[in-house]
């Protein structure tokens, strides 16, 4: 049957967790491709046929016409699974961005070990663009996601955080499980990225 | 059509069969499992994915007969009880496959299968997402197609989110983009 590989490409995508990433396939990436190539052998194979035989392969209508056009739609089914899988990473790609931080090596990295070059690349290059906007618009269009309701918020420390971090005017030491009260907007990326959590009490 | 073009569940839902009927033949396809060559016959009988069966059909060399999953049998089924009816193990898309085939093929009564299935099964859900806990709903969540699952699982969110803003509690949280949180040694 044809378009397999492009279907199994679409599943593997599919059955992550919704708006997860996983590991880039390769290996089914490129099986889909040569599916295509064997597609477009073949298609050509049948219109040197029909040429050969003499017909008019714009207006005939015969079994190697129709055998070629099978071939067609499941090179361009194969296409569609293929850009399906590239554009519905790189909308993750892009929310990561959003939503954990705009730095790459900010992101953890299990994550990135996810990505290609190539979207490592989509990423960089989005960040710089996300970030030339907000220089102009004068503005942190990346925080305040959740809407506040206090400059200020409790947070407590779970992860590992390299010392030396300097936050807003003083600089403070961030050892697992201590407590801090601090700015909204300088906790948020570290929340985001399961660095600290919020206390309320 | 085009703005479902990378759609990830539009793609799988035409990847479902349908058997289809050649009228015309096709040279060098190897669709039919039990032909010995790689010729189609005129005539024929196969099953083809959804979108194949399609853009052959635009083009009048086959004709789509209606799946198995819209058999007499399933119909009698979803009279009797639509709600208990396992529709996921017949169709995962069972709604917008029977939209897509709709136009299609001669039976006009798919749409009126199609809706008073899914009027039955969504009251049910909803009913159930407000009464019965997450746990007990593991039972029929197999039963459900993807659609369904999809609506379940919102309605679920909003009320877990109701009761949070009810009870209070932190509102930021780590990004779930980022996966579930491994357990830490």
């Amino acid at each position: 049957m044809y378009g397999r590989k492009g279907y199994q490409l679409v599943k593997d995508f599919a059955s992550g967790e919704k708006g997860q990433l996983k590991p880039f396939n390769s290996k089914l990436f490129d099986e889909t491709i040569e599916e295509c190539r064997q597609n477009q052998r073949l298609i050509q194979s049948l219109m040197r046929k029909m040429e050969q035989e003499g017909l008019d392969v714009q207006n005939n209508r015969n079994a190697d016409y129709y055998g070629a056009l099978v071939h067609h739609l499941s090179l361009i089914r194969n296409k569609r699974c293929l850009m399906a899988y590239v554009h519905n990473r790189a909308d993750i790609v892009r929310d990561l961005g959003w939503r954990v931080g705009l730095e790459l090596l900010e992101l953890p990295p299990e994550i990135q070990e996810k990505l290609t070059t190539l979207e490592k690349e989509y990423f960089k290059n989005h960040s710089a663009a996300i970030k030339s906007y907000m220089g102009k618009a004068g503005i942190d269009l990346n925080v305040d996601m959740v809407p506040p309701k206090d400059p200020y918020i409790k947070v407590r420390v779970v992860g590992d955080i390299d010392e030396g971090i300097v936050m807003s005017d003083k600089t403070t030491n961030f050892a697992r499980h201590s407590m801090h009260f601090l700015k909204r907007t300088d906790a948020e990326p570290y929340i985001a990225r399961g660095q600290m959590e919020e206390l309320t009490g | 059509m085009a703005s479902k073009y990378y759609d990830i569940d539009d793609i799988l839902t035409e990847e479902e069969f349908a058997p289809v009927l050649f009228h015309k033949p096709a040279n060098r396809v190897t669709i039919d499992p039990s032909a010995e060559t790689n010729y189609v016959e005129q005539g024929a009988k196969v099953e083809l994915p959804f979108w194949l069966a399609h853009e052959l059909h635009l083009r009048q060399a086959v004709s789509i007969n209606l799946p198995a999953c819209f058999d007499q049998k399933t119909r009698l089924e979803i009279q009797a009880d639509a709600a208990c009816v396992d529709l996921r193990s017949r169709c995962p898309y069972f709604y917008e496959f029977g939209c897509k085939l709709q136009p299609l093929v001669t039976d006009r009564t798919l749409g009126i299968l199609l809706s008073t299935a899914f009027k039955i099964r969504y009251k049910e859900r909803l009913t159930k997402v407000f009464t019965a806990t997450h746990l007990t709903a593991s039972k029929f969540l197999p039963f459900l197609t993807i659609e369904e699952t999809s609506l379940y699982e919102a309605a679920h969110l909003s009320m877990t989110a109701f009761k949070k803003w009810r009870t209070g509690g932190p509102r930021f949280q780590r990004a779930s983009i980022l996966g579930r949180k491994r357990k830490e040694s």
